[in-house]
C-alpha cells in the first residue's frame, strides 16, 4: 500500500474513533494498535507498553499532575476572593478600574494556579456579580472573565507549555519565559479595552440619565480609606511571595521546572493551611481528589497520544506529511497563517493536550525549515489555542462562565467574549510583527539560542 | 472520600454525560457481576487514597531534592525517579476510578446528532472498542512486568531501580481499568436489552 494510502486511512480512522466519541485516550491508543497490527511487524504489538511508559516516564511530563494540585490547592480556596477584593480596593481610582482589577486579577491568580477553567471560576465568581452591581453589561462582564482565563496557559506554569516543550524538544525554562511578553502585552491590551469599553457604557449610561432620568448603578462613586487599602494586603501578599519565590527558584537555577512543580504544589498546600486553616484531611482530600480526576484523564490523554505520533511516525506519516507541506512550496508568512488556522480548526474539537502532541510532528519540521524560532512559534501556537477556549462551540471557558453565573445567556457571553477574541488574534500578528515581545525576555535572562538549534 | 466536582470547574472538555457518584454501582449492572462492581468500587476508593498520598510524597520528594541541593551542594538522582514511580503509579492505579464516573472525556458532538436508541448502540459500541484496547494493554503490561521480573531489569541510571515496580503499577492499573469497562458494558447491555424487549 503506498504512503499516501496509509497515511489517508490513518486520518480517517483517527478521525471516526474520536468523533464516535469514545474516550479521547482510547480512540488514539485503539487507532495506533490497529495500524500496528497490520502496517508494522508482529513483535511491535508486544512493546505498545513499553513504549508507553518510556515516552511517560519523564519526569517533565510527570510534573503536569503536581502542577494541577497547586492550580487545585489555589482554586479551591478563598485566595481568588481576595486577590479579586484587593485588587478592587486599590484600582478603584481609575476610569473603569473595576475592569481592569479583574483583568489583573485574573492574570495574578491565572499565574499561580496554571489553570483556565479555575481562574474563571475563582475570580469570575466574585468579579462578575460585582461588575454586574456597579452597572458593568453582562456581555462585558462575562468577556473581561473568560478571556482574563485564558491567560492561565500562557503565564508559567502553562501545561500547554510543558507538553509543547517536550513535543518540540525546547528548553521548558525558555518557554515559560518567552510566554511572559505576549502574557503581559495581553493583559494590558484587555485592561485597555476594559477601560475604552467602560466609557463607552458610562456615557451610554449618561445620556440614559440625561434624557430619561434613569439612573445607573454606574454613575455611583465608591470611595475607599488608606486603611482599608492597607488591611487587604496581608492576605494577599502570601501569594505573591509563592509565586515569586517559585520564579526565582526556576531562573535562578535552584530548581529544575519538575522540582517547580512539587515546590510549588507543597508550598501552596502549606499556605491554604496557614492563612486559610485549610489543614484538615475533609479539607484536603477533595483539592487531591480533583487533582487525581483531572491529572488521570490528562495523563491517559498525553500518554496515548504519545503512542499514536509514535505510530505516525514509524509508519513515516508525519514525515510524509510534513515533506507534502514542504513540497507546496508556501511562502514563509503563508504557511505559518495555514498552520494556525488548522491550530483554530482543530481547537473547535480538541483539547490544546492533543493538539500539540498530533500536531507538532508534522509541523515543526516544515516551520523549522522555513527559518521560524520554534520557542517564539510554540508562544503563538500556545495564544491561537487560548482563543480555542473562549469562542464556540467547545469553548470551555464559556460553559464555566454560564456556571456560575446562570442567569446570563450564552449569547451575551459570546458576544461579550469576541472582542476579545479579536485582541488575541492582534496580539499574534503583533507578536509576529515583533518577535521581540516573546524571545526578548528569555535571550536576556539565558543568553541567545544555541546556534546549532 | 468525596468525589465531588468543585463547582463551575468542569474537570475536562465535555462535560461527562450523568456523573454518578462514585460510590454508587450502577443499577442495571447483571446480577451476577454485582459483586465485582461492588468490589471495584472499594478497590478504587482504595487507590484513590493511594493516589493522594502518592502526589503528597512526589511533593515532598522534588522539595527535598531542591533544599539538599542547596544546602548540601549534592545532587542525588533517586528523587526524579521516585517521584516518577509515585506519578505513574497515581495516573495508572486511578484510571479505572475516573472511568467509573465517565471521566475520560471524549468529543461528544455526535450525541445530539442521533436518535436516542441509536446513541446508547453507539456507546455500548464505544465501551466496547475501549475494553479491547484496554484488555490488550493490560495484557501486554503483564507480559512486560513477566519479562522485567524474570530479566533483574532496571532502570539505566546510576540508582537503577527494579523496572518491576512501575511496570505492575501499569499492569493492576489497566487490569482495574478494563474490568471496570466490562461492567459498564455488561450493564449498558442488560439495559438496552430490557428496553428493546419492553418495546
Amino acid at each position: 500500500m503506498s504512503m499516501l494510502m496509509i497515511g489517508s486511512l490513518f486520518g480517517l480512522v483517527t478521525l471516526l474513533l474520536m468523533f464516535s466519541g469514545a474516550p479521547i485516550a482510547f480512540a488514539l491508543g485503539a487507532t495506533a494498535v490497529v495500524f500496528m497490527a497490520f502496517f508494522m511487524p508482529a513483535a511491535s504489538l508486544d512493546t505498545i507498553t513499553q513504549n508507553v511508559y518510556e515516552e511517560m516516564s519523564s519526569i517533565t511530563l510527570l510534573a503536569i499532575p503536581l502542577f494541577i494540585l497547586k492550580g487545585a490547592a489555589i482554586g479551591r480556596s478563598r485566595a481568588g476572593q481576595d486577590l479579586y477584593a484587593a485588587m478592587h480596593v486599590w484600582m478603584n481610582k481609575v476610569p473603569g478600574g473595576l475592569g481592569v482589577a479583574n483583568v489583573f486579577a485574573c492574570a495574578l491568580f491565572a499565574a499561580m494556579a496554571g489553570s483556565s477553567p479555575a481562574t474563571c471560576s475563582a475570580i469570575g465568581s466574585a468579579g462578575i456579580p460585582e461588575m454586574r452591581k456597579r452597572g458593568y453589561s453582562p456581555g462585558f462582564a462575562a468577556g473581561i472573565i473568560a478571556a482574563g482565563g485564558t491567560l492561565g496557559i500562557l503565564l508559567p506554569p502553562s501545561i500547554t507549555m510543558i507538553l509543547y516543550a517536550v513535543a518540540a524538544e525546547q528548553s521548558l525554562a525558555r518557554l515559560f519565559l518567552a510566554g511572559i511578553g505576549p502574557g503581559v502585552l495581553l493583559v494590558f491590551l484587555f485592561a485597555a479595552y476594559a477601560v475604552f469599553n467602560y466609557k463607552r457604557e458610562f456615557r451610554r449610561a449618561q445620556t440614559a440619565f440625561a434624557t430619561h432620568g434613569t439612573t445607573s448603578s454606574m454613575l455611583d462613586r465608591e470611595d475607599f480609606s488608606m486603611r482599608q487599602k492597607v488591611e487587604m494586603l496581608p492576605r494577599v501578599l502570601p501569594f505573591v511571595v509563592l509565586l515569586i519565590g517559585v520564579m526565582v527558584a526556576l531562573y535562578g537555577g535552584f530548581a529544575t521546572p519538575s522540582e517547580t512543580a512539587g515546590l510549588g504544589a507543597l508550598l501552596a498546600l502549606v499556605l491554604i493551611a496557614v492563612v486559610y486553616g485549610v489543614w484538615r484531611v475533609k479539607d484536603v482530600a477533595p483539592i487531591l481528589s480533583a487533582t487525581l480526576k483531572e491529572s488521570t484523564m490528562l495523563m491517559f490523554i498525553i500518554g496515548m497520544s504519545l503512542l499514536f505520533s509514535y505510530v505516525m511516525s514509524y509508519l513515516h506519516i508525519s514525515q510524509g506529511a510534513a515533506q507534502w507541506i514542504v513540497a507546496l512550496g508556501l511562502s514563509k508568512w503563508l504557511l505559518l497563517a495555514t498552520i494556525l488556522l488548522l491550530v483554530i480548526i482543530l481547537g473547535f474539537f480538541l483539547p490544546p493536550v492533543s493538539i500539540i502532541l498530533m500536531m507538532t510532528p508534522i509541523v515543526l519540521p516544515p516551520l523549522k525549515a522555513a527559518g521560524f524560532d520554534l520557542i517564539w512559534f510554540g508562544v503563538l501556537m500556545t495564544i491561537v489555542m487560548e482563543t480555542g477556549l473562549i469562542h464556540p462551540p467547545v469553548g470551555l471557558n464559556l460553559f464555566v462562565i454560564k456556571n456560575i453565573a446562570p442567569d446570563i445567556s450564552l449569547r451575551d457571553i459570546i458576544w461579550g467574549v469576541m472582542p476579545f477574541v479579536g485582541l488575541m488574534l492582534l496580539s499574534v500578528v503583533l507578536i509576529c510583527l515583533f518577535p521581540g515581545i516573546a524571545t526578548l525576555l528569555p535571550d536576556q535572562v539565558m543568553g541567545p539560542v544555541p546556534a546549532a538549534r | 472520600m468525596s468525589a465531588e466536582i468543585q463547582p463551575g470547574v468542569p474537570v475536562g472538555l465535555a462535560a461527562a454525560p450523568e456523573p454518578r457518584p462514585a460510590s454508587e454501582v450502577d443499577p442495571a449492572t447483571p446480577s451476577m457481576l454485582m459483586p465485582l462492581a461492588m468490589l471495584l468500587v472499594r478497590v478504587n476508593h482504595v487507590m484513590v487514597a493511594f493516589g493522594m498520598v502518592a502526589l503528597l510524597a512526589a511533593s515532598a520528594v522534588l522539595t527535598s531534592s531542591v533544599v539538599t541541593r542547596y544546602l548540601f551542594k549534592s545532587s542525588t538522582d533517586w528523587q526524579d525517579e521516585t517521584a516518577v514511580f509515585l506519578l505513574v503509579g497515581a495516573t495508572f492505579l486511578c484510571g479505572a476510578f475516573v472511568q467509573s464516573i465517565r471521566g475520560h472525556i471524549g468529543i461528544e458532538a455526535v450525541s445530539s446528532l442521533l436518535p436516542s436508541t441509536l446513541d446508547r448502540v453507539r456507546l455500548l459500541l464505544v465501551d466496547v472498542l475501549s475494553l479491547c484496547f484496554c484488555a490488550l494493554f493490560a495484557w501486554k503490561s503483564w507480559t512486560l512486568l513477566h519479562e522485567a521480573w524474570v530479566d533483574k531489569q532496571t532502570t539505566s541510571s546510576s540508582w537503577a531501580p527494579p523496572l518491576w515496580i512501575p511496570y505492575g503499577l501499569m499492569a493492576l492499573g489497566m487490569t482495574l481499568l478494563s474490568l471496570q469497562i466490562a461492567v459498564q458494558v455488561a450493564a449498558s447491555v442488560r439495559r438496552l436489552g430490557s428496553r428493546q424487549g419492553a418495546t
